[in-house]
């Protein structure tokens, strides 16, 4: 059983869940009773989490300064992951990896090839969707890290995923009887058929990988490939490899992920502003008459009047809350609500190529005549009229576009 | 055969012409594919192909059958091997395509002198001739090239960039491809149904799919008003256009008395399948269900003696009411009886309204997505949602694709895109502690602790 491909209602022993303590700061943890996990918002007992539904509060009170303090306990999903993965590579964030598995049309019907693994992000958006996962990792260690971590989130039981140690780029991709890899062989089974539909090439050198790829790719449909580079020396040299092995529809695109802060600003208006202004004024006026009384004072022979310095009260008008520290959003004054870029973009990941092939372009002449011999006395006409005219089958294309100009 | 890998009878597919213009046609048995200026021809000859096969259109030169109501002459197709026509080069130097090896290219446009069409020695009208002699669009195209008066002073950059425009012009042949989501979108963009499909990009489709973690088995929640787009896609990731037997269910909620899920019908799926896997409900019906007794009360369901004694002329009237009956129990499980396994929410409606009632329920730790072809309307939902305690860290989000000018050598960004493609808002459904701390002050001292009541904090 998958903690990703199951839909859990509660936490139980054993549960790999994910805490939110914050953003960016997401852990994954694994539930067994009598253990404790501590944050520095405090202590939370896993007796205290077990039986709750998943997405649950939990709360403690702190001994020491009695505060509140909590986390929420969450089931692993892919994009969650990736939050809160340990990096053993860079990993594919999900504005890539959604629009790459979007395009390359992935779903459960979807055989899919990824090399390497790397850090498994990737691997784990895929094996939610696709019927079939093959991944490759060159890194002796990494490919064992990820084959551990596979196993412990129920990927390789499900089976739809097999992780193998190989360098594609020196052997390809078959996988043989006797390789390391993850892929149990029956009696007397002695290669995988890969039948690869989506391919995806995070690779320092996808062209060397490029040419290998003719004997693992489905051969009666299209294979649609993504190459994920970050240097544009190297999609040049991509390039190369695709047209050279019969690659079509090739494109480079890159993707952009934005993330914005919710803010508020305080809506502070032009009349208040003035008004502030006159009310100082009027408060500096008391000052300069005194002044100017005393002063004259000075200049005339009468002795000086006991001088009592006006107590000017303290403004009472303070439309901005100046002085005192006021929180955004403070109920006693005026907000717009405003959005702002987060202060660090991803403002590169890696340039997205894009390619698609059929290696037998082909079809079966004996099925086709059969087919189309049961269809013998079929009137595409006919039937199109009575359909309540939903689209005419001979749709002749748009007059503007039809009368063409040199 | 397979209508997810090769052409087959009855299918929808997209069609995508020299102009790169996108066409949705049904491969009807014995039908005509016809494509104006492109040329014509049976569907029963592209049939068996796999899908994403470019055919080219041909004429011997004795077809004389039309297409009915247009003079557009039905043709051959042969496949074609690469569209781009793109031979393989001995160094993996950009190939030169073969109508520019027999003329010469000059080094720099020096000499070349902007005169317009008067270096065309060929006027429109034998070009129009040329067309109607339905010699294929090639040899137009080098007879175009031989009486150019100044072919020879372009660049070999400048001469293929006129070689690929007059083949869009004049070269017969179009690619069928699936029809899959995205293809769907490309179409409807195409076209210019940008307000129809609420100005969604496939980048923030496909982000608001994965985000709201959609895969098979799941039950979901949906508004879409896009016309079915999104249902669309989720249905392609939920079962890849394949009549699976695994469960999945996506309950679409729409604001109007009839949903509105037309583009479904250009999917593979039966009506039947679709009944199965898609249900809809009204904003009323699902805010406001009828209770099970008032169900009850207005229809007793008869058991197998008492309809054996039931007048047949009385029968039509008792399956119509028990149909009714049936369809008003429905509704009740799917508003008050389901734990949703993901929001998806693509509505002009107030989201800061809409949305908090929406995701009552939605389970614990499940996504919620909407998107909004404007960035204020998110805005202000994720304020409402951030004081909420049943939100957790709502995220406004943007993804924007960049497409290059793919030629090597000449690699760079295109000079103009399509502007656009809508911001999504990405939070999680959470549940409030309630032991004695139910009661949370964020604005006190455990404020750093209530990330959910929190601006952001830099990820």
């Amino acid at each position: 059983m998958s903690y990703f491909t199951e839909y859990k209602d509660l936490i139980a022993e054993g549960d790999l869940v994910l805490v939110w303590i914050s953003r960016g700061n997401v852990k994954q943890l694994r539930i067994k009773s009598g253990e404790v996990f501590n944050t520095r918002y405090g202590s939370f007992a896993h007796d205290d989490i077990v039986g709750r539904p998943y997405g649950s509060q939990i709360g403690v009170r702190t001994k020491g300064s009695n505060r509140f303090g909590f986390i929420h306990v969450l089931q692993p999903t892919p994009e969650l992951w990736t939050l809160s993965l340990p990096h053993r590579t860079q990993i594919v964030y999900t504005p890539d990896s959604s629009y790459i598995m979007q395009r390359l049309g992935c779903s459960p019907q979807s055989r899919v090839i990824e090399a390497g693994t790397g850090s498994g992000s990737f691997s784990h958006a895929f094996a939610r969707t696709v019927g079939q996962l093959f991944s490759y990792e060159f890194h002796h260690m990494r490919y064992e890290q990820a084959l551990a971590e596979f196993q412990e989130h129920g990927l390789i039981a499900d089976g739809n995923v097999t992780i193998t140690h190989r360098d594609v780029c020196q052997k390809g991709f078959l996988i043989k009887a006797g390789d390391t890899t993850s892929y149990e062989f029956l009696e007397g089974q002695d290669s995988v058929s890969v039948n690869a539909d989506c391919i995806f090439l995070d690779l320092p050198a996808p062209w060397e990988a490029i040419p290998h790829l003719d004997a693992v790719i489905a051969k009666d449909r299209t294979a649609r490939l993504c190459c994920f580079s970050p240097c544009i020396e190297q999609v040049d040299k991509t390039l190369e490899a695709l047209e050279l092995h019969g690659w079509e529809e090739i494109e480079t695109v890159e993707i952009q992920g934005r993330q914005y802060e919710s803010r508020r600003q305080m809506v502070r208006q032009l009349d208040d502003a003035l008004e502030r202004l006159r009310d100082v004024k009027r408060r500096k006026q008391h000052g300069t008459e005194r002044r100017k009384r005393l002063g004259e004072q000075l200049g005339s022979v009468e002795e000086l009047t006991d001088d009592v310095r006006p107590k000017t009260p303290k403004t009472s008008y303070n439309p901005f809350g100046k002085g005192s520290r006021v929180k955004e959003g403070d109920n006693g004054f005026e907000w717009k609500q405003v959005a702002k870029v987060e202060s660090e973009i991803k403002s590169h990941t890696s340039y997205l190529t894009f390619a698609s092939k059929i290696l037998f372009k082909s079809r079966d002449e004996n099925t086709v005549s059969q087919l189309l011999e049961q269809y013998k006395d079929f009137n595409p006409n006919v039937k199109a009229a009575s359909k309540l005219d939903k689209r005419p089958q001979e749709t002749s294309f748009e007059e503007s576009q039809a009368s063409n100009s040199v | 055969m397979d209508p997810l890998r090769q052409l087959v009878l009855n299918q929808h597919i997209l069609v995508r012409l020299p102009s790169d213009n996108l066409k949705i046609v049904e491969l009807k048995p014995n039908g005509v594919i016809s494509l104006g200026k492109f040329g014509a021809c049976h569907v029963n000859d592209i049939i068996g192909y796999p899908l994403g096969t470019t055919f080219e259109i041909w004429y011997e030169g004795d077809e004389t059958e039309v297409v009915r109501g247009s003079t557009v002459v039905i043709g051959k197709v042969r496949v074609l091997e690469n569209r781009a026509e793109a031979q393989v080069g001995s160094e993996g130097a950009t190939p030169q395509p073969a109508e520019l090896t027999q003329v010469e290219s000059s080094k720099t446009n020096m000499e070349l002198l902007d005169l317009g069409h008067k270096v065309q020695k060929l006027d429109h009208k034998e070009i129009e001739r040329m067309k109607q002699d339905v010699t294929a669009g090639d040899s137009i195209i080098s007879m175009m090239i031989q009486s150019h008066e100044t072919f020879h002073k372009k660049t070999i950059h400048s001469q293929e960039k006129y070689l690929k425009r007059k083949k869009q012009k004049f070269a017969k042949f179009f690619t069928a491809e699936y029809l899959g989501s995205s293809g769907l979108l490309r179409y409807l963009i195409e076209k210019g149904d940008m307000q129809r499909i609420m100005d969604l990009s496939e980048e923030s489709l496909g982000m608001a799919l994965n985000l709201a973690n959609i895969r098979s088995n799941g039950t979901y929640l949906c508004m879409d008003e896009t016309g079915g787009l999104i249902v669309y896609a989720m249905l392609e990731r939920m079962f890849g256009g394949h009549e699976a037997q695994h469960g999945g269910t996506i309950v679409v909620v729409h604001e109007n008395e009839h949903p509105n899920l037309d583009l479904l019908k250009f999917s593979n799926y039966s009506e039947e399948f679709i009944g199965k896997h898609v249900k809809t409900v009204s904003l009323l019906q699902y805010f406001e269900p009828p209770t099970v007794e008032e169900v009850e009360a207005s229809f007793t369901p008869l058991d197998d003696a008492q309809l054996r004694e039931m007048k047949s002329n009385k029968k039509g009237a008792y399956y119509r009411r028990l149909k009714r009956y049936n369809s008003d129990l429905e509704v009740i499980r799917l508003a008050s009886q389901i734990t949703y396994d993901a929001l998806i929410v693509a509505s002009t409606l107030q989201l800061s309204t809409l949305v908090p009632r929406l995701a009552g329920k939605v389970h614990g730790s499940r996504p919620i997505v909407c998107y909004s072809q404007f960035r204020e309307t998110l805005l202000e939902l994720s304020h409402t949602l951030y004081d909420s305690l049943h939100f957790l860290a709502p995220t406004l989000l943007e993804t924007r694709c960049r497409p290059y000018q793919t030629v090597r050598g000449k690699l760079h960004p295109l000079m103009t895109m399509r502007g656009g493609g809508g911001y999504l808002l990405w939070c999680h459904k959470v549940i409030p502690a309630d032991n004695g701390a139910g009661k949370i002050d964020c604005d006190n001292a455990a404020a750093p602790a209530c990330p959910a009541a929190q601006p952001d904090e830099a990820p």
